[in-house]
């Protein structure tokens, strides 16, 4: 019997999954003890090239699960699933204060998974691998629709998921730096909520006539969810990160048009003058400019814009009238906003109100401000370009740690989905009832 | 303390039942119907499930699918939801529809051509490998069937099925008067291979072999027969021996084929063409794997390279049921295999894989079996052998979740004529998976080792 070359096998299973989805890598049919490296490589939609690499030895069978084996050194160690992605970073040479975000959520995320023989650190494009495989990242599931929105004024986008519905709706607001980020608001209903995404720093409107928009402008994004056919206008929930935890907290508690099934507030903060446009609240956070500190690496940090949090009513959201569940995440290293400090706030004024039953407070050591859906690459800190006029860029330190931030990520999603499901989907008397109505 | 503005909203959503159910309100959103993976290959299996259901209510879990073709496969099952008011169909039996009992891939494998379809469908053949199935499946009220519209659809939700892999590359080969095409997987290589062969009814048939290229193997699929680019008529096999040994060595030539692992796979005809290369020809393949073929010619040969004459002396064989369908199956009992073509499998040096299917009404696929299989043993190589053997199976066995037709459409002209291909629904499913599975061990085992 011939000596044939060992034929390595590179599995990953399921190659084409949305982006919350876990996978597994599998390495077979080497020796035992066969020391190599797997790898990844992902080019994002502006051109830069992402890897992560993690150092592994085939077990006794010559295989290599990286699901339940340790990777020894690279840019993760431990057992991690989806290290290979959490842990992707920009290649050697790239520009500084990348931060990956997918802006067209029509196409996947291409991934290319490698294995190379030995423990390798670098120069992985100048070598041939053992195996490679491509895999795909999806934001939207199949059949979720998405329908741009102008109606209003808005600069929007609604997804709808498969199916005449009727849905629960969700709006899905980012924060600072403006923008129409649809990625979120897609994946969401690929779960089966209706998400609209909303630009309300920097919309058409706003564009056109250099005015911030009003509080009608969350109105009307709500109404036309409320209104739409295929959406259930009593189940409605708000989704804001970092500025969209404002707006979301502001809408819940003092609209009188607007009215939540839940709210889920991540990375952000109660303290804001109460009555204010969006306008007027940025002019508050920017009056406090001059507490805007620097890390050793000239990195921007903000959170002490808001601190020490007011014990003046009229600077904060009165969390006592809160009507509705309110999911809030935060990051206890977050260096942008004090969302940690404003959570243990926000819980107090509760409790002491008689409406803490409706709060949930998910607290994160280590993790950073841009807690964002599981397995996307961490950032630190990243080029931050403001949205007064004229526009700042600066290097803005979000914080975290890549590990515990990557975990926090996970969990929290994942808590997130079940909040937003009982909330939305269920709830009240649910299942069936023999009744004579 | 619940809060005011939700008691009044309560109120305002009194709604008529229909029969005492709560099955959808303006209160309420529609229940849920989920898929996973909803991008999954041909091979996968996936699990449905439906929440947010009244408890202990009967509910109908449908599947549609259109075909490259245009046409409209459907399947549907019946279920009764449990008392938290979810279904779950790798945990619920069907207790009526396309299938019945706990089938977690049923409605796949259970697809029919719907109510007003084009007679005698043969099984959905993916034409375009490049592009997936789109299934819609829907959760509706009660125990209903698809074609009893308006039946209220209570949830939806869209599932792609795909035979290639991302990175999988289609390669169209018309090199040397070989016609066929190379699907490789991604990656540099080299890889393990196959050369992969069907049946008389011509053409090229590419969806197995984007299969095998998104398991990690390159695979060729190989016309022979009915295709414009081979010489003609198209009628007859114009191909001898000198082209199936170019197929193979195109293989192993290729810069990202390993030369000394590359198995042959044929189904039908294609039985004999493997076992034919693999004998006689010089060609040494790793393996072979044969699903339900003659161990020798059907069809007189024209030459000693194997190209056929035009013959109706096989229609001899044909026989017919009662609806004047026809079966092919003994023509290609031993007895009927013209002798000089019988492969010399005391030759045979490479492991076999031999599939029955034995309710195969197209061809005798016990008897050349039981023929290879003694062969094989007077040789003293019975351990080359394995055998597989399903009850119920038909002649079709291709990749698993996929549906099968007892009987589709042969020929137009001269006459119209349905041939009977065999296999009863669900013991065919089963052997769809299950050899399918063996096959890619058997793959494993000999090429990859």
């Amino acid at each position: 019997m011939s000596m044939k070359p060992l034929c390595v096998k590179l599995s990953v299973q399921p190659s084409r999954g949305l982006v919350d989805e876990k996978f597994t890598v599998l390495v077979q049919n080497l020796l035992p003890g066969f020391q190599l490296t797997v790898h990844a490589l992902h080019q994002c939609e502006d051109g830069h090239s992402w890897e992560a690499f993690a150092h592994y030895t085939t077990d006794a069978t010559g295989t290599v699960n990286v699901s339940q084996d340790p990777s020894l050194d690279g840019t993760y160690s431990g057992v991690e699933p989806m290290g290979l992605l959490w842990s992707l970073r920009p290649v050697p040479g790239s520009k500084s204060g990348l931060r990956m975000r997918k802006m067209n959520v029509l196409t996947p995320m291409v991934v290319t998974i490698s294995v190379y023989q030995g423990h390798q650190m670098e120069g992985f494009l100048d070598r041939v691998s053992l195996a490679s495989v491509v895999v795909e990242r999806w934001y939207m599931a199949p059949g979720v629709r998405r329908v741009p929105i102008t109606d209003g004024k808005l600069t929007a986008t609604l997804f709808l998921p498969s199916g005449a519905g009727p849905f629960p709706g969700l709006l899905d607001l980012w924060g600072g730096g403006g923008k129409l980020v649809e990625y979120r608001a897609a994946l969401l209903a690929s779960h089966g909520i209706a998400s609209m995404a909303l630009d309300y720093l920097t919309p058409q409107i706003t564009k056109e006539t250099g005015k911030m928009v009003d509080n009608d402008y969350f109105e009307t994004a709500y109404r036309v969810l409320e209104q739409h056919p295929q959406i259930l206008g009593s189940r409605i929930a708000m989704l804001g990160l970092s500025f969209g935890t404002s707006v979301t907290l502001r809408m819940a508690v003092y609209s009188q048009d607007v009215k939540l099934s839940c709210a889920v507030c991540i990375s952000g903060s109660h303290v804001q003058p109460i009555g204010g446009s969006v306008e007027q609240i940025l002019a508050y956070f920017n009056g406090n400019a001059d507490k805007t500190r620097f890390d050793e690496n000239n990195q921007v940090i903000w959170r002490d814009l808001l601190l020490p949090i007011p014990t003046d009513p009229s600077l904060k959201v009165d969390m006592g009238r809160l009507q509705c569940p309110l999911l809030l995440v935060v990051g206890e290293d977050d260096q942008n906003w004090p969302a940690h400090e404003c959570a243990m706030d926000m819980k107090e004024m509760m409790e002491r109100a008689g409406n803490s039953h409706l709060l949930t407070v998910l607290s994160y050591k280590n993790a950073g401000h841009l807690i964002e859906p599981p397995f996307m690459p961490f950032a630190r800190a990243s080029t931050f370009k403001t949205v007064t006029n004229p526009p700042t860029k600066v290097m803005a330190l979000w914080g975290g740690e890549l590990v515990a931030h990557s975990r926090a990520q996970e969990d929290a999603w994942r808590k997130m989905l079940v909040f937003l499901r009982e909330n939305l989907y269920g709830g009240m008397k649910h299942g069936a009832s023999f009744s004579n109505l | 303390m619940i809060p005011c503005y939700t008691v009044q909203r309560n109120l305002a959503c009194i709604q008529r039942t229909v029969g005492g159910v709560r099955w959808t309100s303006s209160c309420r959103p529609a229940p849920l119907l989920t898929a996973s993976p909803v991008r999954a290959l041909i091979d996968d299996k996936i699990s449905i499930r439906g929440h947010f259901l009244p408890p202990r209510c009967p509910v109908t879990v449908c599947a549609q699918m259109q075909s490259d073709d245009g046409d409209l496969w459907e399947a549907f099952a019946h279920f009764n939801t449990n008392s938290d008011g979810t279904v779950n169909l790798t945990r619920d039996p069907s207790v009526g529809g396309s299938y019945l009992g706990c089938e977690p891939m049923g409605l796949l494998w259970g697809l029919q051509p719907a109510p007003g379809a084009r007679e005698g469908l043969r099984q959905a053949e993916k034409k375009k490998v490049e592009t997936p199935y789109v299934m819609l499946m829907s959760l509706l009220k009660g125990h209903v069937s698809p074609s009893e519209r308006p039946s209220t659809e209570l949830a939806a939700v869209t599932a792609e099925r795909w035979y290639m892999a991302p990175g999988v590359r289609r390669i169209e080969i018309r090199q040397n008067g070989v016609v066929g095409t190379l699907f490789l997987p991604p990656g540099p290589g080299p890889f393990p291979a196959m050369l992969d062969l069907w049946g008389m009814g011509g053409g090229l048939v590419e969806y197995r072999s984007a299969l095998f290229a998104s398991r990690g193997y390159a695979s060729f699929s190989l016309a022979y027969i009915g295709h414009k680019d081979l010489p003609g008529p198209q009628n007859l096999i114009n191909v001898g021996d000198p082209y199936y040994k170019s197929a193979f060595q195109l293989l192993q030539d290729h810069p990202q084929v390993y030369p000394d692992r590359i198995g042959i796979i044929g189904l039908s005809f294609g039985v004999y063409l493997a076992l034919r290369l693999a004998s006689h020809s010089g060609i040494k393949p790793s393996c072979l794997i044969c699903i339900n073929g003659p161990a020798g010619s059907t069809i007189k040969l024209a030459d000693a390279d194997g190209r056929t004459e035009q013959t109706e002396n096989d229609q001899k064989y044909w026989t017919y049921d009662d609806q004047g369908n026809v079966s092919f199956r003994a023509v290609s009992l031993p007895a009927n295999l013209s002798p000089e073509s019988k492969v010399k499998l005391e030759h045979l040096t490479c492991p076999l894989m031999y599939i029955v299917g034995e309710d195969d009404l197209s061809a005798s696929s016990v008897e050349n079996a039981n023929l290879i299989e003694e062969t094989l043993s007077a040789a003293g190589k019975s351990q080359l052998l394995t055998r597989l053997s399903y009850p119920g199976a038909g002649h079709l066995i291709e990749p698993p979740y996929t549906p099968n037709s007892r009987a589709s459409l042969w020929s137009v002209k001269p006459q119209k004529l349905v041939t009977l291909w065999g296999g009863h629904l669900a013991p065919h499913a089963a052997a769809q998976e299950d050899s399918w599975k063996k096959i890619l061990e058997f793959m494993e085992t000999n090429l990859r080792h």
